[in-house]
């Protein structure tokens, strides 16, 4: 029972920003996946279809707090007997394991167990130590070198150096790579030389000995730590065939991967499930539950947990849910916001929406509140700002949180010249105003469009609804320029400049603020927290006022898992991957 | 007969060459590739991406190179999965195949039994009671029965499991192994089954209930033939005679997955893989899968012809 939203994911594992798009489709927003790798969601619902999260007013019935099993007595007995299992369910995992080489983030959950990073980034999102154990950023911020830990070994036993590391790095500049990966992006000094074959080598990457390498940027990036600090491909094993050029070879790899994290690959059984063994060469020392198992669970995860075949599970904070994942008795739920925001593209070109005033009205004229957060039973919380309330650089100073306010709103049009017609429908020089917008098909999209309706008719705009099934088709229409507005989520955000990513991957292009480029390129020119914390506040008081997007809201979901596993805590932006070594069977 | 065999085969090849054009042409026209929905890459990227899979080229030449690939036995890469399309079908076909056999089998058995005592016994209360539970059935939504039943005798009785094909994390093998898919694979069998048996059963009744009406029943009867021989013997012989043009169009359908039997029950079958590879423009796995289909169609409907001059030495070909 495919549900009609046609979620595009793109997941990128943490730090590694494997960029994948795969199709994902929540029923009751139960999707058995962790989101440990970044889970970068095109959400075509309505923004905020999906389950949103709330910051700071924590919704009536909402779960604020981690809730305990009641009754474990209730434990379905398949539970019970394992003993060194621990099996959480995974959309669709496709067998490419490769980092780097995935097209699924699915693939990227799965990879995330097989290979750890360079650098991991904490629960708030701040670079922390993995296989490098320190780095060190030169002071015109172009060159980064990082110092890996001693005896690092892949889970065959080989050694892990520099000179893997920058293999790793290395082919991503191949000509013939065709992955998602951001590294390509990160500018590496010589990296296009290599690309075009001038260069034998990628000039800025430099072993230094077998335990440090250095990389240098033609402009600095303060989210190259992590994205170049991301998993290590062995070159004993990933690199024996290459030549320039030629990568496909890598292909048949993919469902025998070789990595260096807490778990190795067992078994790979195509659309049931991914079986891992724990890795007795992983850094941290050997995982402490022998057994993991990924299951492919398409549809509906909700009869596997009941039943006890999965362990764990992820489900939209809706009150139902939360009553319903209580009244089992034998899980703990673990209250959860992932590390994205949904929004309305703006289309700049037209005239209509060219005007800031007009933007705001349509900010202080929708309900959001009844959209995002009531309707959604709980499972949301109002975005006003390009960032997730988890991230470090989240804040509400001197952000205006749009209050539902049709007064206001109608206000603002008339100061922006558009007066009430004939009609009841707002003109300016004899142009109505209408607002076409595009949404994917899903019922977060539906209760968008009833409330809207209600909403743009009482503020005299004509509202133009149009739903799509089917994502690339809407994608189209907007490449197309035929549109006023359009719902979004962002893929999952590690740093905060991920939240401006719209505006330079090509998608967004009318939006020209000298103030924003000058304010987005100081924030990456610092690897200091509290620097960029400060510019980024800047940003979205700016962003906040300006509005090139319209802010709609963040997700909340919930993480009900076995009450025997003990250990168990979920990082927005590594998922489960972080603490999975540690996870015990009481 | 033979040269009724070269021109079908010449006819089949023509009209796979044309649905080939057809549907290469309707799948590249969709809006959106496959490179569009991966909203994170710049447009730099996005360019290079498609030069790099040849999206970029007009749709015939596209279509050209496909084709060439495909007569040298190369049906492509899987954007999506990352894998042959050939090893794709491989994993997953097999596993559709095996729901879709058991329940076309036990489909046809039930349907001949039951059609030929409800037409023998027309307008008796079992006629009446299977007509009642026949319309029942087909106008079940699947999914609804499908998640029924999961409701009921997985997670209430936990009588049998509630999806999958084996248990998860299971090493069986051998008849231990036969016995766990056994298991799994009821629940869908039964709504397949359930699915499927209403039309089929009338199908068989009104036929019946036809050929009980001919001549030579009752000259079979008058000759003093025993009711079981005149009933199976004569009249069920003729009335599967049409039954046989079906066989050939199950073909396709044993191999082409269900999409929501196998969503709900969480069946790793090739219907899901298709859907999925639609939403996401996965060009070569849909184009291989759509082509397969449309062999096993061409082959159904020529091997429904031969089947059908084998059975009923009338027909000429």
């Amino acid at each position: 029972m495919r549900k009609s939203t046609l979620v595009l994911s793109t997941l990128l594992i943490a730090g590694s920003m494997l960029l994948a798009a795969c199709s994902d489709n929540s029923s009751n927003s139960a999707s058995g996946n962790t989101p440990a790798s970044a889970s970068a969601t095109a959400d075509p619902g309505t923004a905020g279809t999906e389950k949103p999260a709330s910051p700071a007013p924590v919704p009536a019935g909402a779960l604020s707090e981690p809730f305990t099993a009641t009754d474990l007595t209730k434990l379905p007995a398949v539970a019970q007997n394992r003993t060194d299992t621990i099996i959480v369910g995974l959309t669709d995992p496709s067998g490419a394991f490769t980092p780097y080489f995935q097209e699924s983030g699915y693939d990227g959950n799965v990879s995330s167990l097989l290979y750890a990073s360079l650098v991991t980034v904490d629960d708030k999102g701040v670079p922390a130590p993995e296989l490098a154990e320190s780095w060190d950023v030169s002071d015109d911020q172009l060159t980064y070198t990082f110092h890996l830990r001693k005896g690092l070994k892949f889970s065959d036993g080989s050694p892990l150096t520099a000179e893997d590391v920058a293999f790793t790095w290395t082919i991503q500049y191949d000509k013939a790579y065709d992955g998602g990966s951001s590294v390509p992006s990160m500018n590496v000094k010589g990296g296009k030389a290599y690309k075009e074959g001038t260069a034998k080598t990628v000039e800025g990457i430099k072993v230094i000995d077998p335990q440090t390498i250095s990389v240098t940027l033609e402009k600095p990036n303060a989210t190259a730590l992590v994205t170049l600090g991301s998993n290590v491909l062995s070159k004993a094993y990933y690199g024996k065939d290459y030549t320039f050029g030629h990568l496909e070879y890598i292909k048949k790899l993919h469902e025998h991967p070789l990595g260096d994290g807490p778990y190795k690959l067992e078994k790979f059984l195509p659309g049931q499930e991914v079986r891992f063994t724990a890795n007795e060469n992983y850094f941290k020392g050997k995982p402490k539950t022998e057994h993991f198992i990924y299951k492919t669970s398409e549809g509906d995860v909700w009869q596997f947990l009941e039943t006890g075949e999965v362990d764990y599970a992820s489900f939209s904070a809706t009150d139902e849910n939360i009553e319903k994942l209580k009244a089992l008795g034998f899980v703990n739920i673990l209250p959860y916001t992932p590390s994205t925001y949904g929004y309305m593209q703006v289309n700049l070109k037209h005239e209509q929406l060219k005007d800031k005033e007009v933007r705001q009205a349509i900010m202080y004229g929708l309900d959001r509140q009844s959209i995002y957060v009531d309707a959604a039973q709980g499972a949301g919380s109002i975005a006003n700002i390009p960032a997730s309330p988890i991230s470090w650089a989240y804040t509400e100073e001197g952000i205006n949180p749009y209050k539902y306010d049709p007064e206001k709103a109608k206000q603002l049009l008339d100061q922006a010249g558009w007066t009430v017609g004939a009609n009841g429908i707002r003109e300016k020089a004899g142009k109505p105003l209408t607002i076409h917008y595009l949404g994917s098909k899903s019922k977060n999209t539906d209760i968008f469009i009833a409330v809207a309706k209600e909403n743009f008719e009482a503020l005299g705009i004509e509202f133009q609804p149009e739903v799509f099934a089917d994502f690339n088709s809407l994608v189209s229409k907007v490449e197309g320029g035929d549109y006023d507005l359009v719902s979004f989520s962002t893929s999952m955000l590690t740093d905060p400049a991920d939240g401006f990513m719209q505006f330079f991957d090509g998608e967004i292009t009318d939006y020209d603020n000298p103030k924003f480029l000058e304010l987005y390129n100081k924030a990456l020119a610092t690897t200091d927290i509290e620097q960029r914390k400060a510019v980024y506040k800047e940003l979205y008081q700016l962003f906040n006022d300006e509005l090139p997007i319209l802010f709609t809201s963040y997700k909340k979901t919930v993480y009900a898992y076995n009450g025997r596993i003990q250990n168990l805590t979920v990082s927005p932006f590594i998922g489960l991957a972080g603490s999975l070594p540690e996870w015990t069977l009481k | 007969m033979s040269t009724y065999l070269t021109k079908r085969l010449l006819y089949m090849l023509i009209i796979l060459f044309a649905a080939s054009l057809l549907i290469f042409i309707l799948y590249a026209s969709t809006p959106g590739d496959f490179i569009t929905g991966n909203i994170k890459l710049t447009a730099e990227r996005k360019a290079e991406l498609r030069e790099i899979y040849g999206l970029n080229k007009p749709v015939l030449e596209r279509y050209g190179i496909w084709m060439n690939n495909a007569f040298h036995g190369d049906f492509g890469y899987s954007l999506a999965q990352q894998k042959p399309v050939l090893q794709l079908f491989n994993d997953y076909i097999w596993n559709s195949f095996l729901l879709a056999a058991v329940s076309t089998f036990l489909t046809w058995v039930i349907a001949v039994i039951v059609g030929v005592i409800s037409a023998y016994k027309q307008y008796s209360w079992f006629d009446t009671l299977v007509m009642v539970a026949i319309f029942a059935a087909m106008s079940l939504p699947s999914f609804f029965i499908g998640l029924f039943l999961i409701k009921i005798l997985a997670v209430d009785l936990k009588w049998l499991p509630p999806g999958g094909m084996i248990t998860t994390g299971s090493h069986a093998t051998g008849l231990a192994y036969l016995k766990e898919v056994v298991r799994h694979m009821a629940l869908p069998v039964v709504v397949m089954t359930l699915l499927g048996l209403g039309s089929l059963t009338r199908y068989f009744r009104s036929n019946m209930i036809d050929v009980l009406k001919q001549d030579y029943i009752r000259t079979a009867r008058a000759k003093g033939l025993k009711e079981r021989k005149v009933l199976f013997r004569h009249a069920l012989r003729n009335a599967l005679l049409p039954a046989i043009t079906l066989v050939g169009f199950e073909l396709p359908a044993l191999f082409g997955g269900s999409l929501i039997i196998e969503q709900i029950f969480n069946w790793p079958g090739i219907g899901q893989l298709y859907m999925k590879s639609f939403g996401l423009r996965d060009y070569p796995l849909l184009m291989g899968f759509t082509m397969f289909i449309a062999i096993l169609t061409v082959i159904g409907t020529l091997l429904s012809d031969i089947l059908y001059r084998v059975a009923d030495p009338r027909v000429r070909l």
